[in-house]
């Protein structure tokens, strides 16, 4: 029997501590989420009452399906709304701890820019970006490393997809610069 | 109602005597838009058109065809009205150019787009289930009698196949339950699974089926019959099925197939394009696609393709107003 | 006999060096995308479907679901190895394979999850040959009332059997459809809540929908918790894998029993990660000393890991010949479906004899070839875990922004995509279920379609659900599946629950 048993260690420098504080239960984000559905069960029914939401002679109309689906939906986050009200008096079990917020906000914050660089200068430019700054900022990895990493992946990306397979991607002035 | 088919060879020639541009070609792949599903005639069309270019080296820049069916096609209108300027989009267009912002309210006029080329004409057959009624008499006779709702399938709501539907409701006085489904291909299935007593699909669409012996076409809605006499099944061909007015029910009508560039573009960029689909339609490919698919030959652009989009508009303007489907 | 023939010419059709050298770069795409935190099948499938829509069909549905079965493999090296499921079904493997691991023995058992895999997938893909050629016999009887029965059918098993709170599989369930609904109603042909947007014209496309539930929100997920591992490193030599083989026949009875309860689960919509867990509960519940279950016994990896595959692949009969996603990545590939322009539906087996059949038979080739391919790459596999998240992370953004945008090329689905993940994030966190959501965006409009050509077919009345034999049949299940938790606690008033005994606590 061949044993190789050798140990794959990684570790994680930034790991979120185990004692952080709670930034806020479940409980609170649960009402908050009931709350934004039914705003958006009472807009989009609405909606539909305006489209019609009848039975008329040949079948629903429209706006039937979707009306009743949206009180049911209001319905349902009713419920939720009352029910999380209820054992919001109880136990605050924590949505998310202070410490795990600042790395999800780490994550999404650079996603957020992302999709937004990609809006003006094109995805390959904002994937270079977001994936060398995300590398050297949040992952402490040497720059280098870093902007090799990027630079390697951006151009695998873009000869996979524009150059071999045809698939268009969003472009910006880069691009057009080399005539793309 | 019938389209107005402006003299084709007139047309030809004047293309012809205008000098091969040298100017503009296109430095990026170009966009085929397709209004329609995957599979369906237009995108049958565009894969042609795709194959045609690439096969005879008609262009150095790669072909892709982009499929925005969303939303009845309105997706790939919208999707041409904002990329104006932008000579690298061609849309493959069909009479939802009119109909589409009559019935949904849909912010788009084709008068925004650069006219390339109409290069084909599409018939409509009426269809029944090879078990049903063999004629249109019959056929008539079979929906006036019946006490359920006689079903008749077609593509989408508000466009070619339900105006058609009303308008044989009018001329034979006979009650239909029109049901509207995704795609052509979809109503070819459920007439040959008997959920629908009939359906009015392009040629195209029910080739497969008819071949396979499952349906019967009754009769072709053109004021003539079909040109090609190739046998198309073990007894019949194209040109043995007769004209609806030959059946006593006379209701016309042809769609477009053409092309537009989205709006903006310079006078060179959409020379290119006349030059470019004025050679698809001498290809091979192209020749044999209609033959197969039944479809009108035609090639219009410039002057004369700008009159029959008007005329063609007005007409079908006029048919959606009496069928009651514009939104008010 | 039918099914073979036509196997075999799946076989010919299939046997191309492209078609070949597709498989392989699916399978390895597939392994890397099983191994990876913060992946997992149907994300990867999701993110990597775009490649597919310049390539024929056939091409493309083998290339994806190679990458399916090579995420499959991919799950189980790091639930032996680390003790990391990298998918939800294979946290049943670990149970048993990570204490192997310890001891020394995963070469032993990484050996048998991939072996197990294999054979589970293999009683499914028989399955599915000798079940698809009846499918297409009945196909054309299936008119708009019959189509809308199954949908209702499925919607109903989900509330109805669900484990989470009833309301809120409610309220995914209804967030789902009325998203659905959103653009241009095929039946009217009217708008509908667009607000006069054009970007809301076209819909919610509902892969962009999956990228950014599964994708982006696993992403925010995985960056919450701890990202330190441990784990063996293992290389397998033939040596150990003959020997594995060799005591498979003792084995035989917890792999035929798993086989079953997967394709089972898998043709129902119960799901790879409940088949998991009951094949493994039920080999420790048959097993003669079953508290040396959890200390790294071999049947324990053989269990879990034929189910799920089993199921897996079950999954995918639904979905071809129904239109019915039995899994998460069924129903990718069923948008995959649409996209190159085939139907799914009874009629699929009809129509595109190729399409069903070429695929069949990349589900045999695709696992042998991948059995061989994961049992020699293991070490290089395992190493990819030593990638620092912070660079694997933005790079699983940008594969997922790219999949989103080239759906429909359209920058208002990036937007879209980071929406929902944010939407999958919260939504995971506080317990609502996403798999009636993503179910209900796939199935929404064509049940409400489905539904009105009924109406408008039968003049309006309800009666047409009860029509014939087949449509009422499948009605009064669905109905019966969505009142289950009534009926069950009137059955048990009876005193029914006698044979319950044997019932699975999981």
């Amino acid at each position: 029997m061949s044993q190789t048993d050798l140990e794959i260690v990684v570790d994680d420098p930034t790991a979120p501590e185990d004692d952080s504080p709670s930034v806020v239960s479940s409980g609170t984000i649960e009402i908050f989420v009931c709350l934004l559905l039914l705003a958006l069960a009472v807009t989009l029914g609405y909606d539909n009452w305006r489209t019609g939401a009848s039975w008329d002679a040949t079948g629903p109309e429209p706006g039937y399906f979707p009306f009743y689906l949206s009180v049911i939906l209001g319905g349902g986050s009713l419920y939720g709304l009352v029910v999380a009200l209820i054992a919001h008096r109880k136990a605050a079990e924590t949505f998310v701890t202070h410490a795990q917020a600042r790395r999800v906000m780490a994550v999404f914050v650079p996603t957020l820019l992302f999709c937004l660089v990609t809006q003006f200068l094109g995805l390959y430019v904002a994937s270079f970006f977001l994936i060398a700054g995300f590398m050297r900022f949040v992952g402490k990895i040497a720059l280098w490393k870093s902007l090799l990493t990027a630079l390697l992946f951006t151009t695998v990306m873009f000869v996979t997809f524009d150059i071999a397979f045809d698939v268009i991607m969003p472009k910006g002035p880069l691009e057009a610069a080399f005539g793309h | 109602m019938r389209i107005p088919v402006k003299a084709v060879g007139a047309a030809t020639a004047l293309l012809l005597s205008t000098p091969a541009f040298a100017g503009w070609e296109p430095a990026k792949p170009v966009e085929i838009v397709v209004a329609a599903g995957a599979g369906g005639a237009s995108d049958q069309m565009a894969r042609m058109m795709q194959a045609a270019i690439q096969k005879n080296n008609l262009m150095k820049q790669p072909i892709v065809v982009s499929l925005k069916g969303g939303a009845s096609g309105a997706e790939a209108l919208m999707y041409m009205k904002s990329s104006e300027g932008d000579p690298n989009k061609v849309l493959i267009a069909y009479s939802l150019i009119y109909m589409l912002p009559l019935s949904a309210k849909i912010p788009f006029n084709w008068r925004e787009l650069t006219p390339v080329s109409v290069v084909a004409l599409d018939q409509f057959v009426l269809w029944d289930n090879s078990a049903g009624p063999k004629t249109v008499k019959e056929f008539v006779a079979a929906a006036k009698a019946a006490s359920a709702p006689f079903k008749m399938g077609g593509t989408g709501s508000k466009r070619e196949d339900h105006v058609l539907t009303v308008f044989l409701e009018q001329k034979t006085g006979a009650k239909f339950s029109y049901l509207p489904y995704k795609s052509g291909g979809e109503a070819a299935t459920q007439l040959v699974g008997n959920h629908t007593e009939a359906n009015v699909n392009n040629p195209s669409e029910n080739l497969e089926v008819w071949r396979a012996g499952q349906v019967r076409p009754l009769c072709v809605f053109d004021k003539e019959r079909i040109s090609y006499t190739s046998k198309v099944t073990d007894t019949q061909s194209w040109a043995d099925i007769p004209t609806c007015k030959e059946e006593g029910v006379d209701v016309q009508y042809l769609m477009l197939r053409a092309m537009f560039l989205p709006g903006k573009v310079t006078a060179e960029q959409q020379a290119f394009y006349v030059d470019l689909f004025h050679k698809v339609t001498q290809t091979a490919e192209y020749k044999d696609y209609m033959e197969k698919q039944a479809l009108k030959p035609i090639f219009l652009t410039g002057k004369d393709m700008v009159q029959f989009l008007e005329e063609d508009d007005a007409l079908n303007k006029s048919l959606m107003t009496e069928a009651g489907f514009v939104a008010k | 006999m039918e099914a073979f023939g036509l196997l075999l010419h799946g076989f010919a059709v299939l046997l191309t060096w492209k078609t070949l050298v597709l498989m392989m770069v699916g399978l390895v795409l597939g392994i890397f995308v099983g191994v990876l935190p913060g992946l997992g099948g149907p994300n990867g499938v999701a993110i990597l479907l775009p490649l597919t829509f310049t390539m024929d069909p056939t091409s493309a549905i083998v290339m994806l679901s190679c990458i399916y079965w090579g995420a499959l493999f991919g799950g189980a090296i790091t639930s032996i190895l680390f003790n990391i499921p990298g998918e939800a079904w294979s946290v049943a493997t670990t149970f048993d394979g990570y204490p192997m691991a310890q001891k020394g023995r995963a070469a032993e058992a990484l050996t048998a999850a991939f072996t197990s895999s294999f054979i589970g997938s293999l009683v499914a893909v028989l399955l599915i040959t000798f079940l698809a050629p009846m499918i297409s016999s009945f196909a054309l009887k299936f008119g708009p009332p019959e189509f809308f029965a199954v949908y209702l059918l499925t919607f109903c098993s989900f509330v109805g059997l669900g484990r989470e709170a009833k309301h809120k599989t409610v309220i995914s369930m209804s967030l789902g459809l009325l998203l659905a609904g959103i653009g241009m109603d095929t039946v009217s042909g009217n708008l509908r809540m667009t607000f006069g947007s054009p970007e809301l014209l076209r819909g919610i496309n509902f892969l962009v929908a999956v990228i950014g539930l599964f994708g982006i929100s696993e992403i925010l997920l995985t960056m919450e918790e701890r990202l330190a591992l441990r784990g063996h490193a293992a290389s397998i030599s033939l040596r150990v894998v003959l020997s594995v083989w060799k005591d498979l026949p003792k084995y035989w009875v917890t792999l035929l029993r798993s086989s079953f309860i997967g394709c089972w689960l898998g043709i129902t919509p119960g799901g790879a990660i409940a088949a998991s867990f009951m094949g493994y509960n039920l080999a420790k519940r048959f097993a003669k000393e079953p508290e040396s279950f959890g200390k790294g016994r071999i049947e324990g990896v053989f269990a879990p890991e034929t189910a799920a595959h089993a199921s897996g692949t079950s999954a995918l009969l639904p979905m071809l010949a129904l239109g019915i996603p039995g899994s998460g990545t069924a129903a990718i590939l069923l948008g995959g479906l649409m996209v190159w322009g085939l139907n799914p539906g009874p009629l699929l087996f009809v129509e595109h004899k190729d399409f069903v059949w070429g695929l069949i038979a990349s589900m045999y080739l695709g696992n042998v070839v991948g059995l061989v391919l994961v049992l020699t790459t293991v070490p290089i596999f395992a190493s990819i875990l030593r990638v620092p998240f912070a660079a694997v992370a933005p790079m699983i953004v940008v594969s997922c922004a790219i999949g989103a945008y080239a759906i429909q090329n359209a920058m208002f689905d990036i937007w879209l995509m980071l929406g929902f993940g944010v939407v999958g994030y919260v939504f995971k966190k506080i317990g609502i279920p996403l798999a009636p959501f993503t179910l209900a965006l796939v199935l929404g409009n064509r049940a409400e379609d489905a539904f009105r050509l009924s109406m408008i077919g039968s003049g309006g009345t309800l009666k047409v659900f009860w029509s014939n034999g087949l449509v009422g049949s499948i009605t009064t299940l669905a109905i019966v599946l969505l009142f289950w938790p009534v009926i069950d606690g009137l059955l048990g008033r009876v005193g029914w629950r006698q044979r319950d005994k044997l019932a699975i606590k999981d």
